[in-house]
């Protein structure tokens, strides 16, 4: 139990170097950064506890805010898809969320889709609406919001077959 | 208490969510001047609206103190418009009229002998003779008073008879009623001799205990120059709707005794 906590905590933190000191210094076509610490939210398994993961996700939303300036906008957005991920999960998994192993491996593509797509657009429709926070700039917002979920979705979706595999 | 502690621990995801979503709101407020701007448009906005309902509400439960305080401007305008008239005409420049504010309690228009009653009685300073006008002109004359209330002859009442002159042209004529139409008033006395039109303004002619000169009654909205008698048959619409009449002015000539002791010599 302690080692696979461990264990946990070292894959959070590896996550969290990578975003910052390499994601967040990537800007494809000026405005593209791939937000690859939601992996953690995404891989935090549905037997563990909720409370804690709404923690878990104000801890690295301070952490990725005071690295890009955010002040509160990379917070709110990941506490909001903890909070929501019950629901998420329900919506994405249908019966079997409440099976523990039944997450990454063995679940069907569409439901993994679903699931990965839905955190990763939440997360950026607040982040992305609270950053503008201007309803003149509606039309850049909604842009930013597809293309970057897009490129996120993509480079996580990269990132967990590379772990499923090991 | 046990319930209480069960509904936090049931609900302690959503008052967990709710505390940091605060802090850090509240951290993008204290640190980005774009959302410290944006939220306190959106704060301006909620107060401005919560303070005009609020206001709303205050001014509709003060109306009665506002309407107050509005009347009794309106009688010292009305003192001063007065006591300008007279002089005027008169070239007098001692005060001699005050003015008595009342409400109308009861009313009638639908007889041949019409009065009404008022809130003011000896008590507030009302006697019997005294002239009664409203805004928009002539009401009538206190018939007579108890301490509390005082009954009115109005102009719709066939025994009142009113001094009256045209504003043009001061020919001296006098007001009845001849108990038919509540809005139509009848100007005798005033000789063929004399040239009228429809539409001229009449207005009190001050030769009387009641009313000063100069307070509008109406005006002249048909004649009749066919009577053999050498005077015209006029017809008078009336300023006021007595109708709907519900604050009036007592006007009180001060001066009166003094006339009366001449009268009476």
């Amino acid at each position: 139990m302690i080692r696979e906590q461990l264990r946990n905590i070292f894959f959070y933190t590896i996550i969290l170097v990578f975003q910052l000191f390499v994601f967040n210094h990537i800007n494809l076509v000026g405005f593209i950064t791939p937000f690859i610490y939601l992996i953690i939210f995404i891989h935090y398994k549905t037997s563990y506890n909720k409370t804690t993961l709404i923690f878990l996700g104000f801890i690295v939303g301070i952490i990725v805010d005071l690295s890009m300036q955010t002040y509160g906008s990379h917070t709110f957005a990941t506490i909001t898809i903890c909070y929501l991920r019950t629901w998420i999960e329900k919506y994405s998994f249908g019966v079997n969320s409440n099976l523990p192993s039944a997450m990454i491996n063995g679940t069907q593509l569409i439901n993994r889709l679903t699931f990965f797509g839905l955190i990763i657009f939440i997360h950026s429709l607040i982040y992305y609406s609270l950053v503008f926070f201007n309803i003149e700039l509606f039309w850049t917002i909604v842009l930013n919001i597809i293309i970057n979920s897009i490129i996120t979705f993509i480079v996580i979706w990269l990132i967990s077959q590379l772990i499923s595999n090991k | 208490m046990q319930s209480i502690i069960n509904s936090i621990v049931k609900n302690r995801n959503l008052i967990l969510y709710l505390t940091l979503s605060i802090i850090s709101f509240n951290s993008l407020y204290t640190n980005s001047s774009v959302h410290y701007n944006g939220i306190g448009k959106i704060a301006t906005y909620l107060s401005g609206k919560s303070s005009f309902f609020s206001s709303s509400i205050d001014s509709y439960f003060n109306l009665k103190e506002k309407n107050k305080k509005l009347i009794d401007e309106n009688l010292k305008l009305k003192e001063i418009e007065l006591e300008y008239k007279n002089q005027i005409v008169e070239n007098k420049s001692f005060n001699s009229i005050s003015i008595i504010n009342a409400n109308v309690i009861f009313n009638s228009i639908n007889k041949s002998k019409n009065i009404m009653v008022i809130d003011k009685g000896t008590n507030g300073g009302v006697d019997e003779e005294m002239g009664v006008i409203s805004s928009k002109g002539v009401i009538g004359i206190i018939k007579s008073v108890t301490e509390n209330y005082a009954s009115i002859i109005s102009l719709l009442n066939t025994d009142l008879k009113v001094n009256a002159i045209l504003k043009n042209s001061s020919t001296i004529g006098s007001i009845t009623w001849d108990g038919l139409n509540p809005k139509i008033l009848k100007l005798n006395d005033i000789p063929l001799s004399s040239s009228i039109k429809i539409g001229d303004t009449i207005v009190t002619g001050g030769m009387s205990f009641y009313f000063t000169k100069g307070i509008p009654i109406g005006t002249i909205s048909n004649y009749d120059n066919s009577s053999l008698e050498g005077y015209y048959e006029i017809d008078i619409s009336v300023f006021n709707d007595f109708s709907s009449i519900s604050n009036i002015y007592v006007i009180e000539r001060t001066d009166n005794d003094e006339i009366k002791i001449l009268l009476n010599d």
